[in-house]
């Protein structure tokens, strides 16, 4: 076993791990961090693919920015976990039933020998994986990367379309207003006849 | 051309639908016009067409127009085949429908449901032309039924008289045993050939004569022979022959006009037509043949017996409509379909006419139809009376007039034929011409002549008549737009026999009607004719003539002459009075057997099969039973995620130990 | 370094649309609410543009380009042709009601442009990409577009049901596909058919499995049984211009897809998949047609309904013969057109403050607008499948197709389960014609939805009259 294999293993059990361990703790928060931690072996486990690209962005993207976000997320909320763990045991026995069934199967038919899939020549040392990863984008594949483009799009629009909305009732800061304010408008004179005792 | 054809046929469709559905806002006026401009326009293009087709000699049309669709290879198609048959059809059914039109306009003025009228007349003309120039059975078929329903919606147009819907629903259910052997017919065709194209179908006939068909166990009967005489009892139905014909003397109850047109001058024509149409598939079946000769006949003989006991104006030319289309019937049968079609063609002007001349007659009396109440009219009525007269002798056959042409030709063509029943056919049609003589007569003398009865008839029924039925006024001619189709109509019932070489014996419908050799009647007869001249004279020597002198005569010697004698008559003959009077009795046995007899039949399986057995067993139960299936069954849908997500992934599960393993 | 650049020419329409639909998104921003029909009429335009631009660049042959990731051939322009129409139809029935409920916003005309993109991409996709690309643009702009109402907890709920199982389902497409990517070592389409045709009879374990995962992916999105729980849900909670749009034109896309990845990519394995769409065939013909009786919510019923005719439309294809997948064209734009009638007919009855979505809202239409009635009336007529509606013929076909392959007891069995339909479709007609009518007045309608339903309903009765028409542009789209 050479040592790219042992590390390999070390990681590959590493994301299993880490992946069991974030549907099955308690604590969302852990779940949470548990995911980084699965997020990051996959990372690892690119760069050993020599696609170095992919698992920095896998990193910068997920870890640093949508697990990130995530978290604010499930802090601010407050989910109640008694009642979903009771529903979580109620179906516990069907449910891994089910699972192990598919275990089983998945096991039985997933295995290399049926993928005809050679393993990549090592890519040559001047070309980096980025280029090629850009070329690629650009060139074969430029009508699935406008798509995606296009998804992220409609992402931003439905996002801002749900979410967005003006209660007419709401009291709100005017920046522009705030700038545009003069002495006069702060400060009313008013001259009174003092009060007669 | 294509287009002529299309627009022949859709002129009258346009006008029936703006007349149909927008009688009310086009008026009453505008009613009328559209759908006379419509058929004017179909009647001037069949014109061009008959020009272009028999006078220009062109090539026979067949094309197909619309794919309506195809199933197992069976081409269900709209298409036209347009040669001399269809050319001389279209030209009668649009002229006399043309000269309807226009006398519907004075006969129905006072009608509130004028546009109606229209509307059906002018669907009725579509629906004719659709099935006279189809190319294939489905058309033809459609045409059929189309036909078929105006005819019902007609009848039965004063929906308000019981026995204007009794009568319709007569017309409709004997029409409805006709209809099913011809569908039954067509079925046997398809069945063999596969197609319902004519050419393609008469291309096998000689094959169809040659295969059999086992119906009844242990006899085997020759395919085609089975198909022709099932394609003949739809014929039966819609032309009136005995035993079917039992509608068409009720169906008078119908408008006048409408008498004229469908029930004497085009729709009842459509299984002569048919029958002619089919003569490739008929000529290789002699039995059919005999089977088409003897109906033909006994209609001939025994309707018109029917017609000299009846009293009802409309009637007698009714009963004289059955037995004149049982002549044709006789002349498909001897193979002389050139001579049936001719007096197709000559009946139509000259039945259409006296229809119309009675329903004149009609508007006179103020809708008395009564002949007894009559007489007398000739002074009153003098156009109508010259019509009346110009029709008369046209009918029974009077030389020089164009019934003479075309009913001779029959009877001399069955005198020539060797089918098996011809001569019995022959001895029957040649009495026939006797009682027609004698019928049309006596309708015509009680009607013009003699007694004005209708000042002296105590009015013994007036509870039944509007109140102002106006016995005070004075008779007088109707007014133009009745008189002018009158006359338009009396010129070829005059003359359309004159053209009696080229369509018996010149070869008019070479190619179009096919006659085996053996049974080439109309050939022999041509062999003898040296024009019309020689015709005629011959014509005055044969005993067709001397018979229907006879008739006439006997007709004016018991009715101006010596009126007793119908009165001995009649009570010397009281039995066969009685039998003439109830019409054979048909619609009384019709009435108890089928009627009263499927009314119980029906009322029995209605008791046990359908009301217990179907309804509560099978519906209802199967109902109930679904219902409660479907309760339970909502419950699976229970709005939890997680449900939906599990019944997802075991689905999955399932396919795949189904499948993979 | 240089960059070929790919065909652009088949694409033209695609682009179009996403052009108009960034461009509208843009306008929208500057219209006040009271200008808000511009954005309407913007949208129709660009729908009646991309018609006009398929046409142009139509060529009867088929074209590949972007790397063998996108076509355009005789089927795809007319699928996507019939998008384009019912897409107008729906927004154009949709916009009155969006008007009376404070709706009508220019997010729903951008994001109903963006589901006609992804349809127009699952159409035109030639690779497992873009044809999962494709379908998830769609998703995504329906999941937005069910939450659309926002004042709605039942759209709310709806939308996150389809939102997750939608993810789940997409997930099994994906992992089927790219079990099918790790054997046949492409994601493009052909090459994926011509290793299966290489392989032909001796398919692997693993095949097989993909299979299961591509059908069943593909089975949730049409809503076959048993993958079909989201539609009754979402049907229902969505607000209706919304049902009305996911009900009618996906179903074209998904026929597409069905299309592109079974027929075209899979078809050697026909044998496999056959037993599979029976199975959902088979199911979703009971299910849908049995619980929809029990229905008193039209909405929820026709959701039923929609399940049951997905039957119908799985058996066209199951018969993997080019009549069976004419028919089933057939059946699908048929059904498209039905569905655009019947969820149309329910925003036309509805008004401010009340959806005529209750079976009972229905009671004595004759009476109050007999049009209307008689519409509704061909429309039932229609999904029932009594002659002479097209709805019959659409039947007819597709039984037609099974019998031919000799599965006559499956013809059988769907005549059976469409008798027990025709209950509740004929349920609506008895109602309108024979049930008193209560006193709500019906609301004024525009003269543009009412001519567009009378069209609607008329054609059920043309078309069905007329079948050669519809059927013979099926049979030019699927090809010899």
């Amino acid at each position: 076993m050479s040592f790219q294999l042992a590390m390999f293993y070390i990681f590959s059990a590493i994301l299993v791990g880490a992946a069991a361990a974030m549907i099955t703790v308690r604590n969302p928060v852990h779940a949470a961090l548990c995911l980084v931690l699965a997020f990051f072996t996959s990372a690892a486990l690119w760069i050993m693919m020599e696609a170095e690209f992919l698992g920095i962005v896998l990193v910068l993207v997920y870890v640093g920015a949508v697990m990130v976000l995530f978290l604010f997320v499930v802090m601010m909320l407050d989910v109640n976990i008694a009642r979903l763990r009771e529903g979580f045991i109620r179906f516990l026995p069907v449910g891994a039933l089910v699972a192990a069934a598919m275990a089983v199967v998945m096991i039985m038919v997933v295995g290399a020998r049926h993928f005809r899939i050679e393993p990549p020549a090592p890519a040559a040392t001047d070309v980096g994986n980025t280029e090629m990863l850009g070329r690629l984008i650009y060139t074969e594949y430029v009508y699935p990367f406008e798509l995606a483009a296009v998804i992220l799009l409609v992402a931003i629009v439905a996002a801002i379309t749900l979410t967005l909305r003006r209660r007419p009732g709401t009291r709100h800061i005017d920046p522009a207003e705030q700038v545009k304010v003069k002495r006069e408008d702060r400060i009313r004179i008013v001259k009174m006849e003092a009060e007669k005792k | 051309m294509h287009n002529v054809y299309l627009a022949i046929v859709l002129a009258p469709l346009i006008g029936a639908i703006a007349a149909g559905l927008f009688g009310r806002q086009i008026g009453r006026i505008g009613a009328h016009t559209v759908t006379i401009l419509g058929v004017a326009l179909s009647c001037l293009l069949s014109l061009v067409v008959f020009q272009h087709h028999v006078i220009g000699e062109a090539e026979v049309y067949n094309a197909m127009v619309y794919t309506w669709m195809v199933s197992d290879g069976i081409r269900f198609e709209i298409g036209f085949l347009i040669d001399n048959l269809t050319a001389l059809m279209m030209l009668v059914v649009t002229f006399v429908s043309l000269m309807v039109h226009v006398y519907t306009i004075g006969y129905m003025h006072d009608d509130p449901g004028y546009q109606r009228f229209f509307s059906y007349i002018s669907l009725f003309t579509f629906s004719m032309l659709m099935l006279v120039m189809s190319n294939n059975f489905m058309q033809l078929f459609f045409g059929w039924e189309a036909v078929g329903v105006v005819s019902y919606l007609l009848i039965g147009f004063w929906f308000k008289r019981p026995t204007a819907i009794y009568a319709n629903m007569k017309a409709f259910l004997v029409n409805r045993v006709g209809d099913f052997g011809f569908v039954l017919g067509i079925g046997a065709i398809l069945l063999h050939t596969g197609s319902l194209d004519y050419w393609e179908v008469f291309g096998q006939a000689e094959g169809m004569a040659r295969e059999t068909i086992g119906i009844l166990p242990g006899a085997e009967w020759s395919l085609l022979t089975v198909a022709c005489i099932l394609l003949f009892v739809g014929a039966m139905g819609k032309s009136a022959q005995v035993p079917l014909h039992v509608w068409l003397p009720d169906s008078m109850e119908g408008p006048t006009p409408i008498s004229a047109l469908i029930h004497a001058a085009t729709m009842v024509t459509a299984g002569i037509f048919m029958v002619a149409r089919m003569s490739p598939l008929f000529e290789y079946s002699e039995a059919a043949l005999s089977f088409v000769l003897i109906i033909g006949a006994l209609t001939a003989f025994f309707m018109g017996l029917v017609g000299i006991v009846q009293n009802d104006i409309k009637r007698v030319v009714a009963y004289s409509t059955l037995s004149q289309l049982g002549y044709m019937t006789v002349a498909l049968g001897a193979s002389a379909y050139a001579a049936g079609i001719f007096h197709l063609m000559t009946h139509a002007f000259f039945k259409a006419l006296l229809f119309l001349a009675a329903g004149s007659v009609i508007i006179a009396m103020h809708h008395e139809q009564d002949i007894r109440r009559m007489g007398g009219l000739r002074k009153y009525m003098p156009i109508t009376y010259g019509v009346s007269l110009v029709g008369s002798l046209a009918l029974i056959g009077f030389p020089g007039f164009s019934g003479f042409f075309s009913k001779d030709g029959i009877i001399e063509a069955v005198h020539a034929s060797q089918i098996p029943g011809a001569g019995f056919a022959y001895l029957l049609v040649l009495l026939g011409v006797f009682v027609t003589a004698f019928y049309s007569f006596r309708m015509f003398f009680l009607v013009f002549h003699g007694e004005e009865r209708f000042r002296h008839v105590q009015h013994d029924d007036a509870h039944g008549h509007d109140a102002h039925h106006g016995h005070g006024h004075e008779p007088h001619e109707s007014p133009w737009v009745v008189t002018l189709p009158l006359i338009l109509l009396a010129i070829p019932s005059v003359l359309a026999g004159y053209w009696v070489g080229p369509i018996l014996f010149g070869g008019f419908f070479d190619g179009v009607i096919f006659v085996l050799p053996e049974h080439d009647v109309l050939g022999k007869l041509g062999a003898d004719y040296h024009g019309i001249g020689g015709y005629i004279a011959h014509g005055l020597m044969a005993p067709p003539f001397w018979l229907a002198m006879a008739g006439l005569g006997a007709a004016w010697y018991i009715y101006m002459k010596n009126p007793a004698i119908a009165a001995r008559a009649h009570e010397r003959f009281g039995k066969l009075y009685e039998l003439l009077d109830h019409k054979y009795w048909f619609d009384e046995i019709y009435a108890a057997v089928f009627a009263r007899g499927s009314v119980k039949l029906g009322s029995t399986l209605w008791r046990f099969g359908d009301a217990l057995f179907i309804d509560d067993i099978l519906v209802n139960g199967t109902a109930k039973t679904v219902g409660r299936l479907a309760q339970w069954a909502r419950h699976s849908q229970t709005g939890y995620l997680y449900h939906y997500a599990f019944a997802m992934i075991i689905g999955l599960l399932v396919l795949i130990t189904a499948f993979v393993f | 370094m240089s960059f070929p650049i790919p065909d652009l020419v088949p694409a033209i329409p695609e682009m179009f649309v996403l052009a108009m639909a960034c461009t509208i998104l843009v306008v929208d921003l500057f219209l006040k609410d009271d200008r808000r029909d511009v954005t309407y009429g913007l949208t129709q335009f660009t729908l009646f543009g991309a018609l006009v631009l398929t046409w142009i660049v139509h060529v009867p042959e088929a074209r590949v380009t972007f790397s063998g990731s996108f076509i355009a051939d005789p089927l795809s322009d007319t699928l996507k042709s019939f998008i384009y129409v019912i897409a107008a139809g729906v927004f154009l029935y949709s916009r009155p009601y969006l008007k009376e409920r404070g709706l009508f916003k220019g997010e729903y005309y951008v994001l109903g442009l963006f589901a006609v993109l992804g349809m127009l991409v699952m159409v035109s996709a030639y690779s497992f990409v873009t044809l999962y690309l494709g379908l998830e643009l769609l998703s995504l702009c329906l999941y937005a577009l069910v939450a659309f109402d926002r004042d709605s907890g039942r759209a709310s709920e709806a939308a996150m049901k389809y939102f997750i199982l939608g993810a789940l389902a997409s997930g099994m497409l994906l992992y089927g596909m790219s079990f099918l990517y790790g054997l046949s070592g492409s994601l493009e389409i052909p090459v994926v058919a011509e290793y299966l045709i290489a392989n032909a009879g001796q398919f692997s374990v693993p095949l097989t499995f993909a299979l299961v995962f591509v059908v069943v992916g593909l089975a949730f999105k049409l809503g076959a049984v048993p993958f079909h729980m989201w539609v009754p849900d979402v049907y229902h909670g969505a607000p209706t211009p919304v049902t009305l749009l996911i009900g009618s034109a996906p179903k074209i896309a998904g026929f597409a897809i069905i299309m592109r990845l079974l027929a075209d990519g899979l078809g050697a394995m026909h044998a496999d998949w056959q037993g599979m769409l029976v199975l959902l065939a088979v199911l979703s013909l009971a299910v849908g047609n049995l619980i929809a009786i029990a229905q008193t919510n039209i909405k929820r019923m026709l959701a039923y309904s929609t399940i049951s005719h997905v039957g119908f439309l799985l058996l066209g294809i199951l018969a993997g013969t080019q009549e069976g997948y004419a028919a089933a064209l057939f059946y699908t734009v048929t059904y498209a057109i039905m569905a655009m009638g019947g969820f149309g007919m329910i925003i036309l009855l509805s008004r401010q403050g009340f959806e005529a979505e209750n079976l009972d809202d229905f009671k004595g239409l004759n009476e109050r607008n007999p049009w209307l009635a008689f519409m509704m009336l061909l429309l039932m007529f229609s999904m029932a499948g009594v002659p002479p509606t097209v709805g019959f013929y659409a039947k007819l076909m597709v039984l037609q197709a099974v019998v031919q392959i000799g599965m006559t007891w499956l013809a059988v069995y769907a005549v059976i389960f469409s008798i027990v339909g025709a209950f509740y479709y004929l349920r609506v007609v008895k109602l309108m014609y024979f049930d008193k009518p209560a006193d709500e007045p019906l609301p004024v309608r525009g003269l543009d939805v009412t001519v567009v339903m009378s069209v609607n309903g008329l054609l059920m009765v043309v078309l069905g009259i007329f079948p050669g028409i519809l059927m013979s542009i099926a049979a030019l789209a699927v090809g010899p």
